[in-house]
């Protein structure tokens, strides 16, 4: 290669790839000391950096392109054959260029959003330690090291949604002193910042769990290790825990990507600065969750060909999903804060990627349901990341979080208006120009083709759920940009303060996101058509999965949409035009007024009032995790410890330490005569005991 | 012959030549208070000396572990590997001088018998005779009791040396009557031949070759502080000097190991005899008398030399496990390296404390985390490796230790219970170690900084990368002990 005739002594490619993970945590270790310097100086290092480690990733580019595969190992504790790598394939190639350059966007975005805060090296310091616990996850060859980027993820999540831990008013989530079943539904950014991690955790738990399930019969962490010798899934499922263990591994993907039952704390983590909730949302943390099943549904597929069938495996995945997307999705739909509005969404959408994972399983046409999978998951990127980043120049403009302060904002912030409008295009899956349209239509193609038993009913949920987010989208855009300003808007003009448009800086890196929605979902057809042949390809030389090519009857289709399937084209067409011409009506048009609508009787009122109690899950959850063990524990201490524990046991194991402690410290007089008595003694006992 | 490039003999002409000239330098100089000229000095002989060492070893010079030769002396990975640990721990104790002995009296001398006791270290570990080890031993013990005792004005100092002085011409003594016994039995004084000889001794001769093995654990044990041997060990830690405390704990403690490794476990694996349980009840109870007397302990120094004591324990389960599994000695090895390290760093620490702020009772390290971060930072890293938390250097070796007893397990029936003794300990040691942490950091009204030694200083980060680096990395480190540790099985013959 390139590397021998330049006589450099290792591959370019994998220096690369290294370097793509290594740089951010490089850059990250040095901000405390670039914070010394000069506070201002923090902030072109951390996007230089970004855009460095974007380039390394861009650079590995044609490589995927050409279905090339970089597998560059070094040993990391030999004494039991473990081994650190990078695996550059074009999944994780694609991937790393996808989390890359959105990241090194928010991090524009940060300047201007965070500028002036006082832990500013701190903000940088956690931001670039996630991007880079992210890519470690992305470039990783085995799961060991996949579990060190996702512990890093967790960290930083934690550090970043609680990053204003003072816990000031505005920066909690949630509406003050309304309570569902009689708990709070107020939660601060610390609260928040525990909450996420501990559920998180549960779903850690349960991925190194599997992991050393499979460590166990396989002896190696590695995916093509695990890949090139298949004799230990052959022992496991003979042992029925093959899906067990790799049921476990998916549970660390729910905790991280938010899925059900462990989606609770996705609306918390909207505490942090938004830059960090574009992050979570777009390229990093919630991702992570769908990367891994990506990195592991080829290998579980590729065993049931090879007869060790784990099909509960993917309908998991597809019960999973399924119920997240609707469930997350109607959430969406009566919120009234905006980023929440946008973080269900997120939960929402992950949710169709992982259903179609699920179903690309169960489906003799593997390459159709993952393809369509990764191909959401990149315009779910884009457009989720610049709706965010728009979000947080309203709320910093507005300085409100509840749509219901925004309103009639469109003459005011003109470029975010245009912006918002594009984006939200996207995630509507406004027909023909936007990446959403193509990825979505491609998903709803693949389930409905899939010929699995449950392909009809999971159809309907999708289409269900692409009808409601084209209504939440539309609600949010009608609530926040049309109708007359609110009061809150209407006070501060009064105050004197003057709506404007945000920063360059800020409006620029969300502006790019959502012109390239438009941009490549103009050409999303052949794009996904690329998508579709690279991923035969890389899933024919890796797994060895042969995709069969079948032609689709299409008659009906004009011709510039071969390949697309019918009955999935006019499903998002009709999801598209109910779900945004209701929305239009309620919220744009506003010719009926929502709030009347839902309190004129009792069945629309008693729906809405469930869905904005999130189903009551969080309160569930809360009553079974946090108050009952709390109040167990209260119990316990007072009738229980108190008694039982404190004066027998503790008093008493405490009171046997110290008196055997004294008696040993009894025996040490400082009498020197003493000591030579135990000396001697201690002599004729070691012979004693050799002679036994 | 040995060859005159061989690495004990390098050794002992670099360090005998520079400690035998600094006191004549001094008579010469007429100059006081010139602490640092001679710390310079002798840190230059150790660093050259262990260059030499480490050279030896890259340029694949030094035999695998031989243990037996016909020579007095024998150049192999074994003998290399402790002499590394030890002049580790003689540099931490001459760089932890250059600020502890500013301005105290004959600083040339207290140099001198640093480098003269360590010659002693590395020729025990180096020796294959046992009148060769014997010389060796006294030559390391003899200057420690002038040192033990070298702040005469100080009456602790003097107690601290008198009643170690004691114990050493005791435990020499026995030494000696067990070297006697085995010559008696077989005629010869190389270890290698007295190994051979007992294997085929006259069974009615077997109680005085046991009687000579049980002087050795004695003798060897007041070194390691076995329990119960131990007696004179925390009185003489608190009373020394801290900087000399590091040697005895961290050093001279290890030369009692390496002795033990060669005589004792390999002897008496000819002898054909139930021995490792011996062994196995001395581990338990040393650990546990260490930990449970140092959980009551309000002095820092006081309560690291009870830990020391518990950590003998944990390197004597390897010992105790060697015949069974591989792993034993591994472990032991490792664990001795790591321990020159973290117990070393710990008492500089201490050492660094006592110059700056007079102080050792716990209660009196309230804020030091603000007032002496550095110090604090190596303090709490060296005790979290001692107690075993991952991801620092010491989880290794007692993973090692712990694993090679379970591993021993299919052998011998109570092999896991030194494993489980030892997580047991582990886990109550835990306890003191998380109790100063939080005296350091937790409590305490936030004081203001101030300047630590730099001597210190280097020695904290020295090793919080060794102890962390090798933590996350320990793979260099499996290798070496790997390649140190004499692989020894039931009915070896020499």
């Amino acid at each position: 290669m390139a590397a021998e005739v330049l006589g450099l002594p290792f591959e370019v490619g994998a220096a690369s790839a290294w370097l793509v993970w290594i740089l951010p945590f490089i850059a990250a270790l040095i901000m405390p000391g670039i914070g010394k310097i000069s506070k201002h100086a923090t902030g072109y290092a951390a996007v230089g950096f970004a855009l460095m480690s974007a380039i390394s990733a861009v650079s590995l580019l044609p490589m995927a392109l050409e279905a090339h595969e970089i597998h560059d190992q070094i040993s990391w504790i030999d004494s039991i054959g473990l081994k650190a790598g990078v695996l550059a394939d074009p999944l994780s190639i694609i991937m790393a260029n996808v989390v890359g350059w959105i990241s090194f966007l928010i991090m524009i975005y940060s300047t201007g959003y965070m500028k002036g805060d006082k832990s500013i090296t701190r903000f940088w310091f956690w931001m670039l330690f996630f991007i880079g616990s992210m890519q470690l996850i992305v470039l990783s060859d085995n799961l060991l090291q996949v579990f060190f980027g996702w512990e890093g993820v967790g960290l930083a999540s934690y550090a970043l949604i609680s990053f204003w831990y003072r816990d000031k008013k505005k920066d909690h989530v949630g509406t003050e002193g309304r309570t569902v079943l009689g708990l709070l539904d107020y939660y601060s950014p610390t609260h928040a910042g525990m909450k996420a991690f501990i559920m998180t955790k549960v779903g850690d738990v349960m991925m190194i769990a599997g992991m050393l399930l499979i460590f166990l019969f396989a002896g190696t962490f590695g995916f093509r290790e695990l890949m090139h010798d298949t004799s230990w899934a052959t022992t496991m499922s003979a042992q029925g825990l093959l899906v067990p263990a790799f049921i476990l591994l998916f549970g660390g993907a729910v905790g991280k990507s938010a899925q059900f039952p462990l989606n609770e704390w996705l609306l918390e983590a909207m505490t942090g600065p938004t830059a960090v909730s574009a992050l979570i949302h777009a390229a990093t943390m919630v991702k992570a969750g769908v990367f891994l099943v990506m990195r592991l549904a080829p290998l579980v597929f590729a065993l049931s060909a090879a007869g060790i069938l784990a099909d509960q495996f993917f309908e998991v995945i597809l019960l999973v999903g399924a119920t997240t997307a609707l469930l997350l999705g109607l959430q969406g739909m009566v919120n009234s804060e905006i980023k929440k509005v946008l973080a269900y969404s997120t939960g929402s959408q992950i949710g169709y990627m992982m259903m179609v994972l699920g179903i690309a399983g169960l489906s003799q046409q593997f390459v159709n349901g993952y393809t369509a999978g990764f191909f959401h998951l990149i315009s779910h990127a884009m457009f989720k990341a610049s709706l965010f980043m728009a979000a947080g120049s309203l709320l910093h403009v507005v300085g409100s979080r509840f749509m219901t302060d925004m309103g009639g904002l469109r003459k005011n912030m003109k470029k975010t208006y245009v912006f918002m409008w594009a984006a939200g295009l996207g995630l509507m899956g406004a027909p023909f120009i936007t990446t959403g349209f193509w990825s979505k239509d491609s998903i709803f193609g693949a389930v409905y083709t899939s010929g699995h038993e449950w392909a009809i009913p999971i159809f309907a949920i999708a289409v269900l759920t692409a009808v409601i987010t084209a209504f939440y989208t539309t609600r949010m855009l009608g609530l926040v940009f049309y109708g007359s300003k609110s009061k809150h808007i209407q006070k501060m003009e009064e105050e004197g303060h003057h709506i404007h448009e945000a920063s360059l800086s800020m409006w620029v890196p969300y502006g790019i996101l959502a012109v390239l929605t438009i941009a490549i979902g103009l050409v999303g057809l052949s794009f996904e058509g690329g998508l579709h042949e690279l991923f035969t390809d890389y899933l024919e030389d890796s797994f060895g999965i042969h995709s069969v090519h079948n032609e689709i009857e299409n008659s009906i289709l004009p011709e510039f949409l071969d390949g697309i399937n019918p009955v999935a084209l006019a499903a998002s067409l009709s999801a598209f035009a109910i779900g945004t011409g209701l929305g239009y009506v309620f919220y744009i048009g506003r010719w009926v007024d929502p709030v009347k609508f839902v309190n004129s009787n009792i069945f629309f009122y008693a729906i809405h009032k469930v869905i904005l109690n999130r189903f009551y899950l969080n309160a569930i959850v809360y009553w079974c995790f946090v108050v009952a063990p709390l109040w167990l524990s209260r119990g316990v201490f007072r009738y229980f410890e108190k008694t039982v524990i404190d004066y027998g046991m503790n008093n008493g194991l405490q009171k046997a330490v110290g008196w055997s402690a004294k008696v040993v410290q009894g025996t040490q007089t400082g009498v020197t005569q003493s000591y030579l008595f135990v000396f001697g003694a201690g002599l004729l006992f070691v012979v004693l005991i050799l002679l036994i | 012959m040995l060859e005159i490039s061989s690495t004990p003999l390098v050794i002992i002409a670099i360090l005998g030549t520079v400690g035998v000239l600094l006191p004549i330098i001094s008579i010469a100089r007429k100059e006081k208070d010139s602490n640092s000229f001679y710390a310079v000095i002798a840190f230059a002989a150790l660093i050259a000396s262990i260059g030499y060492v480490a050279y030896q070893f890259l340029a694949d010079n030094i035999l695998p572990s031989a243990l037996f030769s016909e020579d007095v002396l024998v150049d192999d990975a074994f003998g290399g590997f402790f002499a590394i640990a030890m002049l580790i721990v003689a540099i931490f104790t001459t760089v932890g001088s250059f600020n502890y002995m500013r301005k105290k009296n004959y600083p040339a001398v207290y140099y001198s018998l640093i480098l003269l006791s360590t010659i002693g270290m590395v020729l025990v570990a180096y020796s294959t005779d046992l009148v060769m080890l014997f010389v060796a031993w006294e030559l390391m013990s003899i200057p420690t009791y002038v040192l033990v005792g070298f702040m005469k004005k100080n009456p602790s100092s003097n107690e601290a040396a008198l009643k170690y002085f004691l114990f050493g011409a005791l435990s020499s003594a026995i030494i000696v009557y067990g070297i006697s016994l085995s010559y008696g039995l077989t005629g010869s004084t190389n270890i290698g031949e007295v190994i051979q000889g007992y294997s085929t001794l006259d069974p009615s001769l077997l109680p005085l070759a046991l009687l000579s093995v049980g002087m050795f654990i004695a003798g060897f044990g007041f070194k390691m502080g076995l329990v119960p041997f131990h007696q004179w060990l925390p009185d003489t830690y608190e009373g020394a000097p801290p900087t000399i405390t590091t040697l005895l704990a961290a050093g001279t403690k290890k030369a009692g190991f390496a002795a033990t490794i060669r005589i004792v476990v390999l002897g008496m694996v000819v002898l054909n005899l139930d021995w490792t349980l011996a062994l196995g009840i001395i581990a338990v109870m040393t650990m546990t008398i260490g930990n449970i007397a140092a959980i009551m302990q309000k002095n820092l120094a006081r309560m690291l030399a009870y830990s020391s004591i518990a950590h003998a324990g944990y390197i004597l389960i390897g010992l105790a496990v060697a015949p069974y599994s591989s792993l034993g000695l591994q472990g032991s090895l490792y664990q001795i390296l790591n321990h020159a390290v973290m117990k070393g760093a710990a008492f500089i620490a201490v050492a660094g404390i006592v110059t700056t702020l007079a102080v050792t009772n716990i209660d009196k390290l309230k804020g030091l985390g603000r007032r002496m971060p550095i110090t604090s930072l190596g303090l709490v890293i060296s005790l979290f490796a001692l107690a075993g938390v991952p991801p620092l250097a010491g989880f290794w070796s007692k993973i090692m230790l712990f694993g090679g007893a379970l591993d021993a397990g299919s052998t011998i029936w109570w092999a896991p219970w030194l494993a489980i003794a030892g997580v047991l300990n582990s886990a109550l040691s835990l306890a003191y170690y998380g109790w100063i942490t939080r005296k350091m950091y937790f409590e305490g009204e936030t004081e203001k900084r101030i300047s630590e030694p730099k001597s210190v200083i280097a020695i904290m980060i020295f090793s919080i990368v060794f102890l962390v680096g090798f933590g996350v990395y320990p793979d260099p480190i499996i290798k070496f002990v790997e390649f140190a540790a004499p692989t020894i099985s039931l009915g070896i013959m020499p």
